[in-house]
């Protein structure tokens, strides 16, 4: 399967492409929408800059990873609906989670080259960006993917119940952990308009955690929700592991009852 | 005899005046019944602009916050032309954002129409049904406008509520008649968008990509003047970067990207005579010649 959907990827090369351009396109309009609130502007202290592009391209990373993962295990399921191949799938002997997890390996892949590439065009933008405890950033980002695939997991099912409606909920839900995960700002702006945002929403979500702990680790900063380096590790960690498994449970729930209806192939 | 029943169309029905515009409400009305079946859509629509200009607006307010400076200060010095600047950077972000999404969504629906039509198959009979295309058209492009102008209207009044902001304070006559000029030639780059899609097919990426390209031209967030001289050339001969422009320079008083507002009222009228012209003509071109190669249907 994660060969199949590497191969569709190549045929593709505009979407390559496009996905590529697009990710530069968001991350310079950011930049330079905060440069305008920098005293200075361009001419500003080197240091600011590069605080700000490491808050806006780390959060970024996050989302970018949460973001595929939501959308293309429920689009690629919603994919099969349509070509009407999901039905001869799910008959066929194979591993049911196996066949989930390989419809994210190949934009997971891409995902990761386009992330190391993003830091680099900050980095380049801005001077240069802060990279401290680089091995214990990417065991958070580990986690934190296991945990969105757990995400990923609920969404392939509820696509299967809601079809098309289903992706107006990931859209909905992506534009959510957006603001209050603060994926292109720091969490102090969300404390700022009211810090009921912060305790009463930003610090129940797990992705939050994987935003702070990862954005926090690499700037080498104190995170900002409060909690200790150690406890927001050990919550991503718990994400990681729980996410996929009650995730897949929720999937296996939706999907049976999908085929009990009679409906798992419907369009 | 022979010549007049040949500019009858050889008893083949040549639609009227009547049959055209009924073309055009019949294409309209089922795309607007297509989407009431997801009323979501919609909703999301009118959500999007204002999360699109809240990312700026926190972002912005802390880096400023940060530095003990006031953000509305710090934003009308960075981004004064001429003089002028505005402190009231929220409504700034919302306009932006807000006509992005007009931008945006008429690009959008016009291309995923061509492409959906491809898809299930259609969009052959519809090259071979006697009514023009242009009327067609017509009907899908007034169903994107009335579609955005509904996510326009929603998103200003909803993100002024949530930002604490007057869109009203000044210039909204001004800013409206700027919208409707600017709506024009973004017919025109409907047309040739659907054109685009057609003779590519990859609608899905290249709407996105084209999305951002539009985003970052159109100073969605900031004046085009803080962009590199080259790309400022470019931007401004884009007409929604001229529209985006004059819509901010009316509500929010501060400077025009051509001058004045007669300068932008002239650039703005210029491409409204041109582009639509312009852009059904790439239409037609790029549909003649895929159906006499491979056909429109091809998916």
């Amino acid at each position: 399967m994660s060969k199949k959907k590497i191969v569709e990827f190549s045929r593709y090369p505009v979407a390559f492409v496009a996905l590529f351009v697009q990710i530069f396109l968001i991350i310079a309009m950011f930049l330079f929408a905060s440069l305008a609130f920098t005293p200075g502007g361009r001419a500003s202290p080197a240091a600011g800059q590069q605080a700000l592009g490491a808050t806006v391209v780390y959060g970024f990373i996050v989302g970018l990873f949460l973001s595929f993962t939501l959308w293309e295990i429920g689009f690629s399921i919603r994919e099969e609906q349509t070509r009407g191949t999901l039905e001869s799938l799910y008959l066929s002997p194979a591993s049911k989670v196996s066949s989930l997890v390989a419809r994210v390996f190949a934009i997971l892949l891409w995902s990761g080259a386009m992330a190391v590439m993003a830091i680099v065009f900050v980095g380049a933008v801005v001077g240069g960006l802060p990279t401290a405890n680089v091995g214990l950033a990417l065991l958070v980002l580990l986690f934190s993917i296991s945990g969105f695939l757990g995400m990923g997991f609920i969404f392939a099912g509820v696509t299967i119940k809601l079809k098309e409606t289903a992706q107006l909920l990931v859209n909905g839900l992506q534009f959510f952990f957006m603001i209050f995960s603060a994926q292109f700002f720091p969490f102090a702006a969300l404390r700022q308009v009211s810090p009921l945002i912060v305790d009463g929403v930003s610090k129940w979500l797990p992705v939050s955690y994987c935003v702070d702990a990862f954005r926090s680790l690499l700037i080498g900063a104190e995170p900002e929700l409060g909690l200790g380096m150690g406890a927001e590790i050990l919550i991503v960690v718990a994400f990681g592991i729980v996410s996929p498994i009650v995730g897949y449970w929720i999937y296996k729930r939706l999907e049976r009852g999908a085929r009990i209806a009679g409906t798992l192939g419907e369009y | 005899m022979a010549a007049a029943a040949g500019s009858r169309g050889f008893g083949l029905g040549r639609p009227g005046w009547r049959a055209r515009a009924d073309v055009v409400r019949t294409v309209f009305v089922a795309r607007i019944k297509i989407i009431t079946r997801y009323k979501g859509a919609i909703l999301m629509e009118a959500l999007l602009p204002i999360v699109f200009a809240a990312m700026p607006v926190l972002l912005g307010t802390t880096v400023a916050s940060q530095q003990g400076v006031d953000p509305g200060a710090v934003f009308c010095e960075n981004t004064m032309v001429s003089g002028r600047c505005t402190t009231n950077f929220r409504l700034y972000m919302l306009i932006g954002a807000s006509t992005f999404t007009v931008v945006s969504l008429m690009l959008w629906l016009i291309g995923y129409w061509v492409r959906r039509e491809q898809e299930t198959g259609t969009l052959e009979s519809l090259a071979l049904a006697p009514a023009r295309r242009i009327w067609v058209l017509a009907g899908v492009t007034t169903y994107a406008f009335v579609r955005a102008m509904i996510a326009f209207v929603i998103a200003i009044a909803l993100g002024s509520l949530i930002f604490q902001v007057n869109p009203f304070e000044r210039g909204v006559a001004t800013a409206l008649a700027f919208l409707a000029l600017g709506l024009l030639p973004l017919w025109g780059l409907s047309f040739m968008f659907g054109a685009f899609i057609m003779k590519i097919k990859e609608a899905d990426s290249v709407i996105q990509v084209l999305q951002w390209i539009l985003a970052f031209l159109m100073g969605v967030f900031y004046p085009i003047t803080l962009l590199p001289p080259i790309m400022q050339g470019v931007a401004g001969l884009f007409p929604p970067t001229v529209m985006t422009d004059a819509v901010r320079a009316s509500i929010l008083d501060i400077s025009y990207f051509y001058g004045s507002a007669y300068g932008s009222l002239a650039v703005l009228f210029a491409m409204a005579l041109i582009v639509p012209l312009l852009g059904y003509e790439v239409f037609e071109v790029t549909e003649r010649r895929l159906r006499r190669k491979e056909g429109v249907g091809h998916y």
